[in-house]
């Protein structure tokens, strides 16, 4: 039935706007209602596998109304994955429509918002914009996986000061289940969480900490803490992105650190190069590596990517070749 | 001709601040005074609210020579960083601010919206209008 609808959202749409531009969205009638989406398709190629992937088919829907506005995005993830490996030839499949975000916000005043659902954790910077077709290489850095939960289905509250720069405070709260915990890294019933942002110029500087407690867990700490430091440096041509945290619990230090830094310079509006380093060692699955990857992003137009990356490990068996094209509409 | 050119040069460079275009971020008087780090954030749709009036912040249309000037001097970012920033925006569920055709029709809406924020030339901003901020080529 919800295909149904979302289809008739999409063609009502369509009919209504005659200007519409790629990467924009459409609006729904005259209606505070917002329709876009976005899907990538990727092959990596590793010593004895390949893997062929459509991944994250989504849609959008936001708007906003006087104090309030919403955002809601329903995705199927890893909805083709076909992976050839020289013992055998795996296709899956997951059909289910998972929820990704689904929140309403209420402006309270000229500083603060506040929140109330499933939103992406404010953490670190890529955390943010995590999709293939706006991240700048179809890997995500490790870190950005192992230390704090994506996602956060709660309270969320924000107040913002504008001085010589931009000062933003966040806390996050979480006190029961997630609204669809299959779509996280971390399966939690507790999360809370603060981020300082200071943003000047081309400079902007984040600290992220929080605790968070994981359900599911056999012989692994399940009360953890982390803390992540990010900056980032962008201009016209040039950007500069690092995050480094850590994540311990009352008995272990779990994750004694993972961070990267990476560096962007784009050629043209359409070639953009870029070179990141990443380092981590993580304890529960007591895994350590060293990564260097070399990128290139074509993009025609902005909202659509073709992006190629090589990564080189220490654990030499994890070199891998990755490519892949995705679309914001 | 020596002559000539020593009358005329210096002549030129005087000339010069005449013919530079002046420009103004304008809005009704009910405006509080902003600096130019809440105008960049007014026009990027970072702050939506001021003294709880919702504010609209009004570009001409994209490829408008005024609309440029002020990208590039007052949000201090170029037309394809625009492009991209309002892409990221997209999927974080947030709209570009509304274009008008005409500087005429940008004073209209601010004589009648109490909140709107946009900017004209110089000469075009009216006695009932709140300058907030000025800039010029």
């Amino acid at each position: 039935m919800y295909k149904i609808v979302i289809l008739l959202l999409l063609a009502l749409s369509l009919r209504a706007e005659s200007d519409y531009e790629l990467g924009k969205g459409v609006q729904v009638a005259s209606l505070p209602l917002y329709l876009g989406g976005y899907f990538s398709l990727d092959y990596r190629h590793m010593d004895e596998q390949e893997r062929y992937r459509l991944d994250d088919l989504a849609l959008l829907g936001y708007g906003s109304y006087e104090k309030f506005s919403y955002m809601a995005e329903f995705e199927y993830k890893s909805f083709y994955v076909q992976t050839k490996t020289p013992q055998n030839d795996r296709l899956e499949k997951d059909t289910t429509l998972h929820t990704e975000r689904l929140y309403l916000d209420y402006n309270y005043d000229d500083n603060c918002v506040l929140r109330i659902g499933k939103y992406n954790s404010p953490i670190g910077f890529w955390n943010l914009l995590p999709v293939n077709v706006l991240r700048q290489t179809t890997s995500s850095p490790v870190s950005t996986d192992i230390i704090f939960p994506k996602f956060t289905t709660g309270l969320g509250g924000s107040y913002t000061s504008y001085g010589e720069g931009e000062l933003h405070l966040e806390l996050m709260a979480q006190n029961n289940e997630d609204l669809d915990n299959k779509y996280n890294n971390y399966k939690i019933d507790e999360h809370y969480g603060v981020n300082v942002l200071y943003e000047k110029d081309e400079y902007a500087l984040k600290v992220n900490a929080g605790y968070f407690h994981k359900i599911d867990t056999i012989n692994e700490p399940d009360n953890l803490y982390y803390y992540l430091l990010s900056a980032k440096y962008d201009t016209e041509k040039y950007q500069f992105l690092a995050e480094l945290g850590s994540q311990y619990s009352e008995e272990k230090t779990t994750t004694p650190y993972a961070g990267y830094i990476q560096g962007l310079y784009r050629f043209t509006e359409q070639h953009i190069g870029s070179i990141r380093v990443e380092s981590y060692e993580d304890r529960i699955i007591n895994e350590q590596d060293e990564i260097a990857i070399v990128a290139y992003t074509y993009r025609p137009l902005y909202p659509v990517a073709i992006k190629s990356e090589y990564q080189f490990h220490s654990l030499s068996s994890q070199n891998q070749f990755l490519f892949s094209f995705s679309v914001l509409f | 001709m020596k002559k000539t050119h020593q009358i005329l040069l210096p002549l030129l460079f005087i000339s010069l601040p005449a013919i530079a275009g002046e420009y103004a971020v304008v809005s009704n008087q009910n405006m509080k005074d902003l600096t130019l780090i809440e105008i960049k954030a007014i026009f990027l749709k970072k702050i939506t609210l001021i003294d709880d009036v919702k504010i609209v912040p009004i570009n001409l249309e994209a490829r408008d020579d005024l609309r440029l000037k002020f990208e590039e001097k007052v949000l201090n970012m170029s037309f394809s960083r625009l492009k991209t920033y309002w892409t990221k925006e997209h999927y974080l569920g947030h709209r570009p601010p509304i274009s008008m055709k005409s500087q005429e029709s940008i004073k209209a809406f601010i004589n009648n919206v109490d909140g709107s924020i946009g900017y004209v030339n110089i000469e075009n901003v009216e006695q009932n209008m709140k300058i907030i901020y000025k800039w010029s080529d």
